[in-house]
């Protein structure tokens, strides 16, 4: 494992709304995640999870506290400079996929690129590529075409195409069953032991417990975390 | 304790020694319940006492081969068909401990919070031992099935944290 984070968040905070309806959804979070790490977020519902991913990923910004993606603050830059980043570095998997119905795997998996400019000869080499590496050998159907766990094969490739090594996933694991939750798991930690660093949101420890590390949030805090010792055992 | 009817299962498949069983029965459960040769010899010759097995001849080295009898068949099929009742467990000491705790008026929640890390760090070594590749059909099976009790423990203490957050009367102890 390399000590070179590919995002890290300090002391960060972030209130939604002002004044006596002010929302601390994080207070101070801290916490960074490496090249080849998978870090797992959990909490219960309203403990700050979402905003957390969303604040890794630069679609949301801090109110405090800073926010690096493969050194770079996010704080410094312009609304365009951010979804440029964004674009090049993030990749981002939802429980609601988001795939697009009249598109091919391929197509879907290629889109980010282009809207990034890249040429679509070139954008549809690296979608054939992420997919053979997900494992997908169907790269012309459509959506609805897919298995469940095939359509979610499509989405981490779609959030891997290029050279992005940040991979940022909530809850995808969603409606699929064990078998094929597991299967998810697998292709996240290949992802990771390749490289890539992926920030895991999930409320289900079975997958969870696939991390190198898992964060537990309450009330917007780091309440534990399976890094630090062991302090009694039962 | 199911190692009378484990066996009759491995002897289903063909005659077996006594060693070949022992081996066999630890490989299928992935060495979470191991057996020592004492014990199949006791088991086994109870199971010839009942009719179940019937030993053969002693090789020139004294190791006598076990088959299954039609009885032994039939006591297997009746196990496997028959669902297993909730049994005796033994006493949980997590459940007495948060039960006590809120009787005890305590803090119930770093109890709890120090529970779910334990338990997860328990969890993480169980989905380290599935991902290691050779592990076979039976012993997966048994280590599925050690996650998903940790992961229903995992719920539990959920449960319990949203339970006691909940209510007033718990909430008066924490500051």
């Amino acid at each position: 494992m390399s000590f070179d984070p590919v995002v890290r968040l300090a002391d960060v905070t972030r209130v939604h709304g002002d004044g006596p309806q002010a929302v601390h959804a994080l207070r101070g979070v801290s916490m960074e995640v490496a090249a080849g790490e998978l870090v797992a977020v959990m909490g219960p519902s309203g403990s700050g999870k979402s905003t957390l991913l969303n604040l890794a990923g630069g679609l949301d910004r801090p109110t405090s506290g800073a926010v690096t993606v493969e050194g770079t603050p996010l704080t410094s830059l312009t609304a365009k400079e951010l979804a440029a980043l964004r674009r090049r570095h993030a990749g981002y998997v939802f429980q609601d996929l988001n795939l697009i119905p009249s598109l091919t795997a391929a197509e879907n998996v290629m889109l980010p690129r282009e809207l990034d400019g890249v040429r679509a000869r070139q954008a549809r080499r690296e979608a054939l590529a992420a997919l053979a590496e997900v494992g997908l050998d169907e790269p012309d159907r459509f959506p609805d075409e897919l298995s469940g766990g095939q359509r979610q094969r499509v989405a981490i490739a779609r959030a891997l195409a290029g050279e992005r090594r940040l991979l940022l996933a909530d809850e995808p694991t969603g409606a699929l069953d064990t078998p094929t939750g597991d299967e998810v798991l697998r292709l996240l930690r290949a992802r990771c032991d390749a490289g890539a660093a992926v920030l895991l949101v999930t409320h289900e420890s079975r997958y969870a417990a696939w991390a190198d590390r898992v964060v537990f949030l309450r009330d917007g805090e780091i309440a534990d975390s399976t890094d630090a010792a062991p302090e009694t055992a039962r | 304790m199911a190692i009378r009817q484990g066996l009759l299962a491995l002897l289903s498949m063909g005659p077996r020694y006594g060693y070949q069983l022992r081996a066999e029965f630890e490989a299928s459960t992935g060495a979470t319940w191991p057996l020592n040769i004492g014990q199949v010899y006791t088991t086994l010759s109870r199971l010839e006492r009942d009719g179940l097995v019937a030993p053969g001849e002693q090789d020139d080295q004294g190791r006598v081969v076990y088959s299954i009898t039609e009885a032994g068949r039939t006591e297997l099929e009746r196990w496997l068909s028959t669902p297993v009742a909730p049994s005796d467990r033994p006493r949980d000491e997590l459940v007495i401990k948060l039960a006590m705790a809120v009787t005890a008026r305590a803090d119930v929640r770093p109890v709890i919070q120090a529970q779910r890390t334990a338990t997860m760090r328990a969890l993480q070594e169980l989905v380290r031992a599935k991902r290691v590749n050779g592990a076979g059909a039976a012993q997966l099976l048994v280590l599925e099935s050690m996650i998903f009790r940790a992961e229903a423990e995992q719920r539990w203490l959920d449960h319990c944290e949203a339970v006691l957050t909940a209510s007033p009367q718990t909430q008066e102890t924490q500051t």
